[in-house]
């Protein structure tokens, strides 16, 4: 092997550069040919590939239609919440981490262990991402944190419109909030082709949930320029490549005018303090409802937000089941409140009329079974008038035997409105029960008892009614028998004020009542609130002819001696159930309204609750009428119409006496029961001559 | 193209290390080499603030790019200082420091995105996978310079070369760097060609890679890189997963179009479709950017440079030299080629920096390093 010199191979190497350069030219071809196929050949499909893969189409939602109330008070809103947000990039590469959690901890009252443990939770997402500490801030709290921003790198305050229940737990139930839509709620949401996707907000349960149609607005959308993890970009200076009519603009939901009134909701709520109940107010003339209160409530608001656990729990567990509608969604027994239907029963029947006495002992036995008055040594006589007045419970026994059957009362109870659904539309509303014969027979494979009607004529037995259909039922009495529809929402309205639709009254049924019937009624209402020793006196409304009907429910069976024990004493949830159910004014009713105090012991308790709706109500119909001047005047003016009257009253009795006197001997009188009658009318309180022995 | 001996001065004695200059030296100096290295570290910063200037990526990535090139350039300057020969004398120290180097990547390196390629120098990280590349250079100019054969080397020959290139391709392997590993085999193959080696010996060494391939498909290669290998075959099999890189890259290329989308608007990459975009898909950002014209121009330039150090080599008159001129120059047209092969396609996605582009401390001051070499041996080539 010949051994070649340096110069002899590096002439050989240099042979070989031909091979570089060639290897070079082609490979530098390669990599041209490649550019001309992907930039010049395929640039224009590649260019939109690009731009389809920066666009994306962006959901806007569409603000809910707002709620008012009658007097275009604010109830329900989509108000700006302000929510503290982390991004855990920035606070780590800020190397201040936990220097800013301490300061963080101190601004909103939460533990630091409690910030780092949502950070720990979030820390599998990208962490330019930022993180939700703590949502809805007080006002306060934004101050605080704006004013520390510049030492906390990360923490930011975003702002969101949520939607907001302005009253708080005041209406919960009416109004109702909005949630989440679920993956089980989807096909059934989307079923009759709307386009609800998972994560929209859905109304869940009051007018929220019902008028979800009209208060839901039509979704927008726009293109916006995202990156590749979906993050949106502002910079409107980059040369947008899809057209800008792409873009839908959000049209928001209708909104709603109802027929409530904040003030008297607010006057209920005062009413009830922290009691437990429900109270509906309604037109007679109209049946649009003008408040309607379930107690206690919760803040719908913190539902519409995602409810946390502990509160749910709390609300759940509360014995006085705040999440319940107590106007609609349970019924009870009506008990004194009850009466009324037995009385126009009785009357519109012929089985009594108004001027029928009946004796009241304290009890009566019937069917070998004793049925005591609430008052043990009884009433005495009374007709129809004063038996309403006193409630007394052996009057309506009476009236019970004399009618039919069960049936008699049932029918009318019927007319009225009770034993069925009213149709208002809100959730889960109960028929409540008003016992037949056949009900008995199919229902409980039993023949009717005739004690039982004896129990139903005091509105106990298997009576059951809801507040709303009590209200209803008296504001039907308080017009004369006809049962409007109760209905809540007076208009609805585009976002620009104009009227989409308005409500219009509905006739359920049309029963008239004979004048006689609704007079005695009426006079027996009036006097148990505005007639010394009446049920409900000391809530009476000087001027404002407020009458109404005290009752109290026994929630459990007692035994005898049980019966008459102190309510007060007994155990909260064996105490009996007030309630109470009237209208105002007497002669042209303007409100009806029905209350019940869960465990309020008596009628006399709940009155204050109605009292206050009406007096709210009546001061803002007619604030000249039902000024405090005003009914002084009347006042003053009707006593001095009493003293003329009771002058010439005696003038007349003195005539009469001196007539009757000078006639006695000549010819047998008939003036007498004339007189009486008249002064029967006046008082009540002296018995008609001819009054029927009983 | 003489070398005026002057009285005055001592006789030159060319094995005799000089620091310094010569004044010849100084006025007929090769600028070629550092003027494209300067165009294209230009063109490289220009593009990486484009790169980096999305708000969510940390700033000031090329300020750390300026360092290190301003390192590289002091090295530059230290190494235009001496002989080349005198890295003839310390190649296989350096070949060995090297060595140790990557074993310590193994044992005490810091793993990012699942591999270990990186020892802490400080605030700093060095590759020294990127250094082993030169390095090999280095020991196969000299092997080959002092192991002279006629008509080709035999596989005695090439026993110590292969095992010299072998041990850093397994520890590369071991971090795993599929790619760098990648470059020095073909930059080992490259020289091979080039030196002219027994047609035996190629067919022997073409089969034993043919049936190595499956071998290693099945049992060396990570699931990853083996999915890898699958999507560049057909990237649509996985768009979204590990295909997603290719195509949006593809994209990002093509949607570069003629003239480009212009400077730090391109979407692909400011908005982040492009993972990586201002390290090994850096060339995706250019083409995107600045469309066909300014890949032919980068391609043009990259062209030059190869085509102006081949001519360095050629016109050497020093076998350690010419190798090792030639090897640095493979180890820049392989990383260019496959880097935007990758980018644009045609290869498979293996982590291969683009020379003077791409973010990355290591792979721009080993640039920098063949530039300083290549110019010092362009301008000692009167000496003989």
């Amino acid at each position: 092997m010949a051994f070649l010199g340096q110069e002899e191979q590096i002439r050989e190497l240099q042979d070989r550069f031909r091979f570089l350069y060639a290897a070079l030219i082609v490979g530098i071809l390669i990599l041209f040919s490649r550019l001309v196929y992907l930039q010049i050949f395929n640039g224009e499909k590649m260019r939109q590939y690009s731009e389809e893969n920066r666009i994306k189409r962006v959901k806007m939602s569409a603000p809910r239609g707002m709620v008012f109330d009658r007097n275009r008070t604010l109830l329900l809103d989509n108000r700006p919440a302000f929510d503290l947000e982390m991004i855990p990039q920035y606070l780590k590469e800020s190397k201040k981490s936990k220097e800013t959690i301490i300061l963080l901890s101190r601004l909103i009252g939460l533990r630091e262990g409690a910030i780092a443990a949502i950070l720990e939770k979030m820390k599998n997402q990208p962490s330019f991402i930022p993180v939700k500490i703590k949502e809805d801030l007080s006002r306060e709290e934004v101050a605080l944190i704006e004013a520390w921003k510049i030492d906390m790198p990360g923490v930011q305050i975003q702002q969101e419109i949520k939607r907001t229940n302005i009253y708080g737990d005041v209406a919960a139930h009416l109004l109702g909030y909005i949630g989440e839509v679920s993956a089980t709620e989807l096909p059934i949401l989307n079923k009759n082709g709307s386009d609800y996707k998972l994560g929209d907000s859905v109304g869940k349960f009051g007018i929220e949930q019902k008028l979800e149609d009209v208060l839901r607005g039509e979704d927008g959308e726009k293109l916006v320029e995202v990156d590749a993890l979906g993050r949106i970009k502002f910079d409107k200076t980059r040369g947008r490549v899809l057209a800008a009519e792409m873009e839908k603009l959000a049209t928001p939901g209708k909104n709603l005018v109802l027929s409530i009134d904040q003030d008297l909701q607010l006057a209920a709520v005062k009413a009830f303090g922290d009691r437990a109940g429900a109270a509906v107010a309604i037109n007679p003339k109209t049946g649009e409802i003008l408040a309607m209160i379930s107690r206690p409530a919760f803040d719908p608001t913190s539902f519409s937000r995602g409810i946390p656990t502990t509160l749910w729990n709390q609300l759940v567990s509360n014995e006085n089941r705040p999440l319940h509608d107590k106007t609609i969604q349970d019924h009870y027994p009506p008990g004194s409140v009850f009466k009324i239907i037995t009385a126009i029963a009785g009357l519109e029947e012929g089985a009594i009329d108004d001027k029928t006495v009946f004796n009241c002992p304290g009890k009566i036995t019937f069917g070998g079974r004793t049925f005591h008055c609430w008052s043990q040594h009884g009433h005495g006589n009374l007709n129809v008038r004063e038996a309403i007045t006193k409630s007394c419970d052996v009057f309506f026994y009476k009236v019970a035997q004399r009618l039919k059957s069960v049936d008699d009362i049932a029918k009318w109870a019927f007319y009225l409105g009770l034993g069925r659904r009213t149709g208002i539309p809100l959730g889960r509303e109960v028929a409540g029960l008003i016992p037949t014969e056949e009900w008995k027979r199919k229902r409980l494979n039993q023949p009717w008892n005739p004690g039982e009607t004896l129990s139903v004529a005091i509105g106990q037995g298997y009576v059951l009614t809801t507040v709303l259909q009590l209200a209803n039922t008296y504001a039907s009495i308080a017009n004369g028998g006809t049962q409007y529809r109760p209905f809540f929402v007076k208009r609805i309205e585009s976002i620009d004020g104009q009227v989409i639709s308005e409500s219009k009254p509905e006739i359920l049924d049309q029963h008239r009542l004979k004048p006689a019937t609704s007079s005695a009624i009426r006079d027996g209402l009036f006097q148990v609130v505005n007639q010394q020793g009446g049920t409900g006196y000391r809530y009476r409304l000087p001027g404002m002819d407020f009458v109404g009907k005290t009752g109290t429910a026994q929630v459990i069976n007692l035994s005898k001696d049980r019966v008459f024990a102190k309510c007060e004493n007994m155990k909260y949830r064996e105490r009996h159930h007030g309630l109470f159910a009237g209208f105002a004014p007497a002669s042209d009713p303007e409100i009806a309204v029905a209350v019940i105090l869960e465990h309020g012991c008596h009628g006399t308790n709940a009155a204050p609750i109605a009292q206050a709706i009406v007096e709210t109500y009546l001061r803002k119909f007619d604030p000249v009428k039902y000024g405090a001047e005003a009914i002084a005047a009347r006042a003053a003016s009707e006593k001095e119409a009493q003293k003329t009257k009771w002058v010439a009253d005696q003038k007349v009795k003195a005539n009469a006496r001196a007539a009757a006197a000078a006639a006695a001997a000549a010819a047998p009188s008939e003036n007498g029961s004339t007189i009486d009658e008249d002064v029967n009318q006046e008082t009540s309180d002296v018995l008609p001559a001819g009054g029927n022995p009983e | 193209m003489s070398y005026t001996y002057s009285e005055s001065q001592p006789a030159l004695d060319p094995s005799q290390n000089r620091y310094g200059f010569y004044d010849e030296e100084l006025k007929k100096f090769n600028w070629n080499m550092l003027i494209l290295e300067f165009i294209l570290f230009g063109i490289g910063i220009w593009n990486l603030m484009s790169a980096t200037a999305v708000e969510d990526k940390s700033l000031g990535l090329f300020r750390n790019q300026l360092i290190w090139f301003g390192v590289g350039m002091i090295l530059t300057a230290i190494i235009l200082m001496i002989h080349y020969s005198f890295l003839s004398r310390v190649a296989y120290i350096v070949y060995f420091a090297n060595i140790l180097l990557l074993v310590a990547v193994l044992v005490v390196g810091k793993s990012s995105l699942g591999a270990r390629r990186w020892i802490g120098i400080g605030s700093f990280t060095i590759q020294p996978s990127e250094f082993m590349k030169v390095s090999m250079v280095l020991c196969l100019a000299k092997y080959f310079e002092s192991h002279r054969t006629v008509g080709g080397y035999g596989f005695k020959d090439l026993a110590l070369p292969t095992l010299l290139v072998g041990v850093p391709s397994f520890l590369i392997m071991l971090q795993p760097d599929l790619g760098t590993a990648m470059i020095v085999l073909l930059t080992f193959g490259t020289m091979m060609m080039f030196i002219k080696i027994k047609p035996k010996v190629l067919v022997t060494l073409a089969l034993i890679g043919l049936t190595a391939m499956p071998i290693a498909y099945k049992f060396a290669l990570k699931p990853y890189q083996k999915q890898r290998l699958v999507t560049f075959v057909d990237p649509m099999s996985d768009p979204k997963g590990t295909g997603y890189n290719s195509i949006q890259s593809m994209i990002a290329v093509g949607s570069g179009q003629l003239f480009g989308k212009g400077y730090k608007k391109g979407t692909q990459s400011q908005l982040n479709f492009l993972p990586e975009h201002h390290t090994d898909f850096i060339f995706s950002v250019f083409s995107e950017e600045h469309g066909f014209a300014g890949c032919v121009i980068l391609l043009f330039l990259y062209l030059i440079y190869l085509m102006n150090g081949l001519q360095v080599a050629f016109q050497s008159h020093d076998k350690f030299a010419l190798l090792l001129v030639v090897g640095l120059l493979s180890i820049t047209f392989w990383h260019v080629f496959v880097n935007m092969g990758m980018v644009m396609g045609i290869l498979p996605i293996v982590g291969v920096p683009l020379p003077f582009l791409s973010y990355g401390g290591s792979a721009l001051i080993t640039a920098t390093l063949g530039v300083a070499i290549i110019t010092n041996v362009a301008n000692k080539k009167f000496m003989f």
